[in-house]
């Protein structure tokens, strides 16, 4: 594999911002399938609806407000979906909560292609993220004219800072260790008195409300489109599976791992094509809870 | 106007409680009564539902209770969900015991504490088992059996502990480490908090008992005081094997 330098830091570039979407969305879905052990095929349309809620705020009232409004209103539709469909599956074989899962993502998708139809609605970034970044101001090593778009460098920032929250809320408060134990042994919480239920109803729409941050910014770079969503959903539920059921730290590395291995493979498009399913099969084989697993979650 | 004589409503009650998993029944018809501050055992053979009447009385999601009230001073614990009856002072000390993986001993005892109405503080706890404040930074599963069921009763005193569910505490411990857990029980005893303690190792459970409830294929076989099963030979040897 003959790479210059040049080249081989864009596509270090691209993997990061490949798999910062990836790890956006594989965050809430493995936060709810450690939580309440559902497998939610509506992730990728939760994603979805954040990206057109996104659209249409951004481009009417500005982003400022899209900004504001789009992760809260996830957070409430999250929480309602929760309610009202998937917590009357919590006792039923995983089989079904993947049909019905899966049966609200077509659902919502056909919604919002006949609301919005098929096509790409043009995302207009914001000023203040328009343009490109010089990577030799940086990276002085770097020869010549080397750029990338602002836009996906914030992309990448904003992933950093929403799972450090994350993992700060999940590792350094009360409310964290209460979901930790949970994702352990929920009944026996529940025998300490700890209303486990509701505590995973939060949890659902924090994981919709990652959804909704990876809307906002993940719109301009994804495209706006019904596609868009099962597209996504594909590659995040894998690496969910590489990353270790329930485990974020999991979640994180597969994800960057994937977003590197497509970016790294793109030149080669057969390989590009089955890297994901490769890359899964091999850690599968090897490592059959997935890099982080831990023992006794969702087993 | 008249004094009526009325016995006073137990500190604990149950009335024909019948509890399944899937389609059969593993609790059936199950009454009785016990008045605060007794230690009653639950004995009988495995698989007898023992562990299930714990269950079933701790409003645990299976095995599911189909019929029957629980009471436990003056309130319906029939209704509620695991989390309402543990609050109402409900504390089951599970087979397994149940320790928390992934967190340290200290978080395990936090986590007893997340709800209100709480029992022990921290410092008491450390007090009464030093065992455990040694070990308060450790991941708890790397804790040994005899500490693991340190910790499970632990856990449960820190709560506002109204009825505590001993569910095989002896279980899989060495016989020193027994000895030392039926002290922790024998201390657990003098503070007068009731119980209900089911136990393979019958002769230890009727050393710390008032009273012993035999039950056998989900039905109640024989209640009585806990001298009178250690004294009735044919009712050790049909019911309990020993």
């Amino acid at each position: 594999m003959d790479m210059t330098l040049n080249a081989f830091t864009l596509s270090l570039l691209t993997g990061l911002q490949l798999g910062s979407i990836y790890v956006l969305i594989a965050l809430g879905l493995t936060l709810i399938f450690g939580t309440l052990g559902v497998v939610n095929f509506a992730h990728g349309a939760l994603y979805l609806i954040a990206i057109y809620l996104a659209v249409s705020i951004n481009n009417t009232l500005g982003f400022g407000l899209a900004l504001i409004l789009v992760p809260p209103l996830l957070f409430v539709i999250g929480v309602a979906m929760e309610r009202g469909l998937i917590q009357r599956f919590y006792d039923r074989p995983h089989t079904d909560q993947i049909l019905v899962t899966f049966g609200l993502a077509i659902v919502l998708q056909e919604l919002l292609k006949w609301i919005f139809g098929a096509n790409n609605i043009p995302f207009a970034i914001p000023s203040w993220g328009n343009g490109i970044v010089m990577l030799h101001d940086y990276l002085p090593f770097l020869e010549g004219f080397v750029v990338y778009p602002k836009w996906r460098m914030i992309l990448v920032v904003v992933a950093i800072v929403t799972v450090s929250a994350v993992f700060a809320l999940l590792h350094l408060t009360r409310f964290g260790l209460v979901i930790r134990a949970g994702m352990r042994d929920a009944e026996m919480l529940q025998f300490l008195g700890v209303n486990i239920n509701r505590r995973f109803m939060v949890v659902f729409g924090l994981g919709a409300m990652i959804a909704g941050i990876a809307g906002v910014f993940g719109g301009p770079v994804t495209q706006v489109s019904p596609e868009v969503g099962m597209q996504l959903l594909v590659p995040s539920f894998l690496i969910v599976v590489i990353g270790g059921m329930g485990s974020l730290g999991g979640a994180v590395l597969a994800g960057i791992l994937i977003g590197m291995a497509q970016s790294f493979t793109a030149p080669y498009i057969y390989l590009n094509t089955i890297i994901i399913y490769l890359i899964t099969v091999i850690i599968l084989l090897v490592r059959p809870r997935g890099l982080l697993g831990a023992k006794g979650v969702f087993e | 106007m008249s004094v009526t004589a009325t016995t006073a409503p137990s500190f604990f009650s149950c009335r024909e409680l019948n509890a399944f998993y899937g389609e059969s029944y593993v609790v059936q018809g199950v009454s009785f009564d016990i008045p605060e501050g007794d230690i009653v055992a639950l004995l009988g053979r495995n698989g007898a539902g023992k562990s299930s009447t714990l269950r079933t009385i701790a409003r645990a999601n299976q095995p599911a209770l189909s019929s029957g009230e629980i009471w436990l001073n003056g309130q319906a614990l029939h209704n509620m969900k695991p989390f309402e009856a543990a609050r109402s002072g409900i504390q089951l000390v599970c087979e397994d015991r149940r320790i928390i993986p992934g967190v340290t001993v200290e978080e395990n005892l936090i986590l007893a504490q997340i709800a209100q109405p709480l029992g022990w503080t921290l410092e008491k706890i450390y007090s009464h088992f030093p065992k455990l404040e040694e070990r308060r930074k450790q991941e708890a599963s790397t804790l040994s059996g005899g500490e693991q069921q340190m910790l499970a009763l632990a856990r449960a005193l820190a709560r506002d502990v109204k009825l505590l569910l001993l569910d095989e505490p002896y279980e899989g411990l060495a016989p020193v480490i027994v000895q030392e857990i039926e002290r922790m029980l024998q201390e657990v005893k003098k503070m007068g908090i009731t119980t209900i303690i089911v136990e393979q190792n019958a002769v230890a459970a009727l050393k710390l008992a008032d009273h012993a409830i035999i039950i056998d294929t989900g039905v109640i076989v024989f209640t009585g005081t806990a001298q009178e099963v250690l004294d009735n030979q044919t009712l050790r040897e049909e019911y309990l094997a020993i």
